[in-house]
């Protein structure tokens, strides 16, 4: 075979393998693009809804573009959720329970988890090993103890200050002082602290909690964001706890309200879609500006715990 | 670092503390309550073993067992699919993948409670889009009445676990994609394997730890399935889609039967412990222990 044949069939199978690579790729976005769809219409299906009109709902065929789009009366399920079913007061609700809860458990956390990764102890590995295992024990075996202390003990004990049934208590103390994720996530951030930090302030004299708070805190920031978000995240959508404790309306979270909402207006779509659109839109936009923290502390805590 | 004896008890004090008193103690009490007849309201009555024989006499219970199982089994293998796939997708270095991979994960991050409702209409029998888009684009006279209907209501729930939970998993199967080193696949290019020799035989062993993880985690998730039978079917109809953690919160909290409805947890907690300890059990015949 002369070198030009040889040249040519070389040239020929680069173009080749281009192709191959081009058509894979564009195979590729068709799959993305067909998943993004899946994974996005029932939001956005949602929020067609919550701009039609209750006769647009029923509507047939259904159509994607909602009849008071851009209509004065666009905003209209909103107002009406928001003022007439009261979902300004739970989303305030929502709000108060898990900034609470984030708080407490960023407390808890990081001072267990600082002791876990520095300090050597007495029946350390066996505390830190029933934490572990305490979190592949599904909530329903310890609920139904926790609510009937709760109903029994806490609820007369804590009447000075408002009881504990149908109150906040049982929503934020619960998740504040079981911070097993945030223990694991921060605990994992503290093994990483160079030691000589460490040694340095002992030298200067500092006690151990001045350590804690003044070095080890300030160097988590990342870590501690993570957790907040994370904390917030999962006690803002809580649905068990506040279905249990918490009968008084106008102390309803998101979840309750909107379930509750559902059981006594059944047909009126667009505005348990608004409503559905006023539960999850605070945490999109959280989502769409911490992504990073709260996708890595997911997915590296979720992979190790 | 030098400290006093008591100073790193004093630092997990409230935590453990709270593990005790709202975690461990109800795990303890539980087992106790389920020997036991309480309505609550009256003193508890001790029953020896009633509630479990009344268990396994129940054609309910079995039937839940039963709906628990078929959504396991149906929900784990379709969520390890969907998201491996995904993740295996979003590790190509492609313009944009930044992007599908914050959206793909998004539904994790919301309320089960809202998005079921999202579904719900969806899912809707005569003014729903699919059934809708079914009866019109795919001529299909008599769609399902999904969620009414006995024969599909759990796959419904199956369906919307998997679209909210895949995300997920794929950042997990994704971490353990990434670090998977890059000379190997190199190595295997040079020796001539092609794609689906690389996936069969490289990544899927050199990422069975996490798989590992994976299938530990959706199982044990599986069995507690309660939010979004809660929020879409409320176990119906008639108890076609009723699952074990949803009939224990009932039993509990509307029947007030708080003995059957422990030993109920016990149930669950003993199915969990049996296929957590199967799956450790098994782990070495299929999950590389000396890898990278």
């Amino acid at each position: 075979m002369t070198t030009v044949a040889i040249r040519a069939r070389e040239l020929e199978r680069a173009r080749l393998e281009r192709a191959a690579r081009t058509v894979s790729r564009i195979a590729m976005y068709v799959v993305l693009t067909v998943v993004s769809i899946a994974t996005i219409f029932p939001f956005i299906w949602m929020l067609s809804t919550s701009f039609k009109s209750q006769g647009a709902v029923f509507a047939l065929p259904p159509r994607l573009i909602p009849d008071r789009l851009f209509t004065p009366a666009m905003w209209d399920n909103y107002v009406t959720v928001l003022t007439r079913y009261n979902f300004v007061r739970y989303t305030f609700n929502s709000f108060f329970v898990a900034f609470m809860a984030a708080l407490g458990q960023l407390v808890t956390s990081t001072l267990a988890g600082f002791a876990f990764a520095r300090m050597e102890f007495k029946g350390k590995n066996f505390l830190f090993a029933i934490l572990l295992a305490s979190t592949m024990i599904p909530v329903e075996v310890s609920i139904i103890p926790e609510f009937l202390m709760g109903a029994k003990i806490f609820h007369p004990i804590m009447q000075p200050l408002g009881g504990w049934l149908d109150t906040y208590y049982p929503l934020i103390v619960p998740s504040f002082m079981v911070g097993t994720f945030g223990t694991f996530l921060m605990r994992e951030f503290f093994y990483t602290v160079p030691k000589e930090l460490e040694e340095a302030a002992v030298i200067d004299g500092a006690t151990t909690f001045r350590i804690y708070w003044s070095i080890f805190l300030p160097l988590s920031k990342p870590s501690m964001t993570t957790l907040f978000l994370i904390a917030f995240i999962n006690n803002w959508n809580e649905l068990l706890r506040p279905v249990l404790y918490i009968s008084t309306k106008d102390l309803y979270t998101l979840t309750i309200g909107l379930t509750s909402f559902k059981g006594a207006y059944e047909a009126q779509w667009n505005l348990l879609m608004a409503g559905s659109v006023i539960s999850i839109l605070p945490l999109i936009i959280v989502y769409i500006f911490a992504q990073r923290f709260i996708v890595e502390g997911i997915a590296t805590t979720g992979l190790k715990g | 670092m030098k400290y006093k004896k008591i100073t790193p008890y004093l630092f997990i004090a409230p935590m453990i503390g709270g593990l005790a008193l709202f975690r461990i103690g109800p795990i303890i009490a539980s087992f106790v309550i389920s020997f036991t007849r309480w309505n609550v309201r009256t003193a508890p009555e001790f029953v020896g073993l009633g509630n479990y024989v009344e268990m396994a006499n129940s054609d309910i219970f079995w039937l839940v067992l039963k709906n628990t199982l078929v959504f396991t089994a149906l929900y784990v293998p379709g969520v390890i699919v969907v998201s491996l796939i995904l993740a295996v997708i979003l590790n190509q270095k492609l313009k944009g993948i930044a992007f599908f991979r914050g959206l793909y994960f998004m539904p994790y991050i919301t309320s089960m409670v809202a998005v079921a409702m999202a579904w719900n209409w969806i899912f809707s029998t005569r003014f729903g889009v699919l059934n809708n888009v079914l009866k019109d684009m795919f001529g299909v006279s008599h769609p399902p009445a999904w969620l009414a209907d006995r024969n599909y209501a759990l796959l419904v729930l199956v369906i919307v676990t998997v679209w909210k939970t895949a995300g997920f998993y794929m950042m997990v199967f994704l971490a353990g994609l990434q670090s998977i080193p890059s000379h190997i696949y190199e190595a295997a290019r040079i020796d001539g394997a092609n794609r689906f020799q690389v996936f069969f035989k490289i990544t899927l062993p050199m990422l069975s730890p996490v798989t590992f993880f994976v299938l530990v985690f959706s199982l044990i998730n599986a069995f507690r399935t309660f939010e979004v039978t809660y929020a879409m079917t409320q176990g119906g109809p008639l108890h076609a889609s009723t699952t074990l953690a949803y009939y224990i919160y009932r039993n509990a909290f509307e029947f007030n039967r708080m003995g059957f409805a422990s030993a109920l947890a016990y149930a669950l907690m003993l199915l969990v412990g049996l296929i957590t300890a199967l799956n450790f059990g098994v782990r070495r015949r299929w999950v590389s222990q000396d890898i990278y």
